[in-house]
């Protein structure tokens, strides 16, 4: 990696910053409120855990509340690509996806003024908003009525085959799928298909034919250790 | 339905993961107002849900962009509620909603003719075009008015360096306010699923200082990080959207805040 080059081009530039001192420039020590990326109103254990505390996005999403059109612009290019992809992975219809992660990122417009750092990042606040949203489209009852039990396990089963095939190119995704193929064949079903699949977890329990007791135990006990082996939280 | 009371507690899982039909959530939502340890584990698995979120992250189509800002443009935005619920409930939050300053709503707007004639300063050092400057400035006053500071320090140091892959970082740094401002230009684009991360290096540790934002005309706008110590530097990676908490990558470019 190479050093620090303190070139002449950076002198140069030291330099306009010298005259402009000298122009009417507002007071140093102007208030910072929410500019400290480590405020202390955005409490990092609030952040949570890898990937999901971001806290200039907690920030932006504070201005986005204030109706900062130029913040949403930045929320909407950091989070876009996670929310369309959560979709189009629960609703599967591209043009349906579409239409839902358009719903979900005006509710995030919308809504901004309700989010609050201190109960959970905003990565999180947000993929909340588009798994529901998600589900709410995929359990409407004509979408009901064209789901089929076998091709919903399958894929299900093809979503994690997805999550592998990303592995060369995010050591994220890599770590995901490893703490996935960490589970009981049972627990990773189950979780699959309740939220790539957008399924109650009673619903799972039908598809695989298991006591509800045992889904809802599965679930938990496969979350906890995804939670654990993915080191999340604290 | 029959609503499996003896347990609430081990429908966790399933609530974190929207797997609960509306009146087994309802009781859950209140079972979980009384039960701190709920809320703590519902608040870990659901950054876990995440996590899998994350991972099937795709390009959206390329006019989403144009018609989500143009409908934000059209529609106006609620107020606040005040919640005492793990989590935001926006389908469910009519009835608690109570009108309430939005939190950073006492921030001074820092407006006015010394604000813009600062924030031009800024872009004029770091190189930013007009155009992008006067979007920019519509929508961080304060933030320019505090990146300025850093500028005005009077020991502020910039430093240039090259990063590997392409482009060039620029700090500018401040060690008696112990603050510095970085921005990028020409760094390659990333796929939707990727980020630049900032990071405070400290010898043995590493603090996350934000994500770099999209860049515009190939520049990056400048993010501000404080409470630098001695022996820092200022480090990016690339890592998956939504950062980390702490790089998982080596870093494509660090620079020292020396001397």
């Amino acid at each position: 990696m190479a050093g620090p080059c303190l070139v002449s081009v950076a002198t140069g530039r030291i330099g306009k910053i010298a005259a402009r001192r000298d122009t009417n420039l507002p007071p140093v020590g102007v208030r910072m409120d929410g500019m400290d990326t480590r405020d202390k109103r955005v409490p990092e254990q609030g952040a949570g855990p890898r990937g999901n505390g971001d806290p200039n996005l907690d920030w932006l999403l504070a201005h986005v509340a204030r109706g900062d059109h130029g913040a949403f612009e930045q929320v909407y290019d950091r989070l876009a690509g996670p929310v369309y992809g959560l979709i189009r992975k629960v609703v599967r219809d591209p043009a349906q996806s579409e239409e839902v992660a358009q719903e979900v990122l005006l509710e995030v417009w919308r809504n901004a003024s309700r989010f609050d750092p201190a109960k959970g990042g905003a990565t999180t606040w947000v993929m909340m908003i588009a798994h529901r949203r998600a589900i709410d489209r995929v359990r409407s009852a004509t979408a009901e009525a064209q789901r089929d039990q076998k091709s919903a396990i399958a894929e299900a089963a093809a979503s994690l085959d997805e999550v592998a095939e990303a592995v060369e190119a995010n050591l994220d995704r890599e770590r995901v799928r490893r703490c996935l193929n960490s589970l009981t064949d049972l627990q990773r079903e189950s979780i699959t298909l309740a939220y790539y699949g957008g399924y109650t977890y009673r619903q799972v329990a039908g598809l695989l034919n298991m006591a509800l007791g045992t889904i809802k135990t599965r679930i938990r006990d496969g979350l906890i250790r995804m939670r654990d082996c993915l080191g999340v939280g604290a | 339905m029959k609503v499996l009371r003896r347990d609430p507690h081990s429908l966790s899982g399933a609530y974190a993961l929207d797997a609960l039909e509306d009146s087994e959530r309802e009781h859950f939502e209140q079972h979980l107002q009384r039960c701190q340890d709920c809320q703590q584990e519902v608040r870990g698995l659901r950054d876990t849900a995440t996590q899998l979120a994350l991972a099937v992250a795709r390009m959206p189509p390329p006019q989403l962009r144009g018609l989500v800002l143009e409908a934000a443009a059209r529609t106006g935005q609620n107020p606040p509620v005040s919640e005492h619920r793990a989590g935001a409930q926006p389908r469910h939050a009519r009835a608690q909603r109570r009108a309430r300053a939005p939190r950073l709503a006492r921030v001074p707007r820092l407006l006015g003719v010394a604000a813009t004639a600062a924030a031009v300063a800024v872009a004029v050092v770091l190189g930013f075009t007009e155009a992008a400057t006067q979007h920019r400035l519509d929508r961080a006053q304060a933030q320019e008015q505090a990146i300025v500071a850093v500028l005005n320090a009077p020991d502020a140091r910039i430093v240039v360096n090259r990063v590997s892959g392409g482009g060039t970082a620029t700090v500018v740094f401040s060690r008696a306010s112990h603050k510095m401002i970085f921005t990028t230009a020409g760094l390659p684009p990333l796929a939707a699923s990727k980020v630049y991360e900032l990071w405070v290096l400290a010898p043995h540790a590493a603090r996350r200082a934000g994500l770099l934002p999209a860049p515009s005309e190939g520049r990056t706008a400048p993010l501000l990080a404080a409470g630098l110590g001695r022996g820092d530097s200022a480090a990016v990676t690339v890592e998956p959207a939504g950062g980390t908490s702490q790089p998982t990558r080596k870093p494509i470019v660090a620079i020292p805040l020396t001397g």
